[in-house]
């Protein structure tokens, strides 16, 4: 496949997912993310940090309009972003991957990535509502979600490697090894330092409508490249062969 | 007898450029909606610009249901 041809559909891939990704968070994400500011307006106005005044209500409005078009425009941003890395590894690994075409295989490598990249690193430290979270901690939160991510990701290609040293069954090896090391990893990881003082229904909701609105990015990549791929394959030569 | 079998060759090499095209637009993009606090705009505005966070707020919801520390 062309250079082009190759980056043209691995970002419009992730294009089209990530887009897919923000329209369910609109959806299902917003109205928990609504009532989230709303507490956090409250306890401005409980702790005079803010005055309940119509011009609050108004730069409120404002900002909030602006973060809410966001979530589409973001989205399409991050699937660029996050469907880059799926095409590199997806063009890397397609021939060993299992199944007769490419959005099978596509599939089972989103799947692989979504809970290694995602699943894993969010039991540990899993998504927050505005609310939770105290702004002296951010960085510090970042280095260890980005840590995490990296570790699981990085360990799973390493056993990977590992695993085509093996001869069939004992290739599980690998996989109980990858399973025992990111559990080790898990439990020596920093807990998330903040405490939740956010209502936990609230909390517990959200982050549920979180995993179903990544769930939705991962499966519509691992979809979208395999279609394309398929489509736009033209790499196979036909060779007459005689014997 | 001769027999005639087709044999598809599949080329599987991908080129380094567009490894590393997709690597930049990966690391860019997982910065801007992921972790930029104003760092982008600072090149351009200096610090009001952490200050204004224009790109957090943009990226704001969907960093909190992505999963990424928003603040």
């Amino acid at each position: 496949m062309k250079t082009s041809l190759f980056i043209m559909i691995v970002l419009v891939s992730g294009a089209f997912a990530g887009f897919i990704h923000g329209t369910v968070n609109f959806a299902i994400v917003e109205p928990y993310l609504d009532q989230a500011i709303g507490i956090e307006n409250q306890n401005l106005f409980a702790s005079g940090e803010e005055e309940d005044t119509p011009e609050f209500w108004v730069e409120y409005e404002g900002y909030r309009v602006w973060q809410k078009s966001g979530q589409i425009v973001s989205g399409v941003i991050l699937g660029m972003s996050v469907g880059s890395l799926f095409g590199i590894v997806f063009a890397l690994s397609k021939n060993t991957l299992p199944g007769n075409n490419m959005i099978k295989k596509a599939v089972i490598l989103s799947s692989i990535m979504w809970f290694t990249l995602y699943i894993i690193p969010f039991l540990k430290y899993p998504a927050n509502p505005p609310t939770v979270g105290d702004g002296e901690t951010v960085v510090l939160r970042a280095i260890l979600y980005l840590s995490f991510i990296a570790i699981s990701g990085l360990g799973a290609t390493a056993f990977y490697k590992l695993s085509k040293k093996f001869q069939n069954k004992r290739k599980f090896i690998a996989l109980i090894s990858y399973a025992v090391f990111i559990s080790v990893v898990f439990f020596a990881m920093p807990e998330n330092p903040d405490k939740i003082t956010a209502p936990m229904n609230l909390v517990h909701e959200f982050r549920i409508m979180s995993v179903l609105g990544v769930t939705s990015f991962w499966i519509s990549v691992g979809l979208i490249l395999g279609f394309f791929w398929n489509r736009f394959e033209s790499h196979k030569e036909t060779t007459p062969h005689y014997t | 007898m001769s027999e005639l079998r087709q044999i598809n060759v599949s080329k599987t090499g991908v080129s380094k450029l567009a490894i590393v095209a997709l690597a930049i637009i990966f690391a860019a993009g997982l910065f801007v909606v992921g972790f930029d606090q104003g760092h982008i705009f600072s090149l351009v505005y200096g610090e009001q610009a952490f200050a204004d966070l224009y790109i957090h707020e943009l990226t704001h919801d969907m960093r909190h249901a992505a999963g990424f520390p928003c603040h």
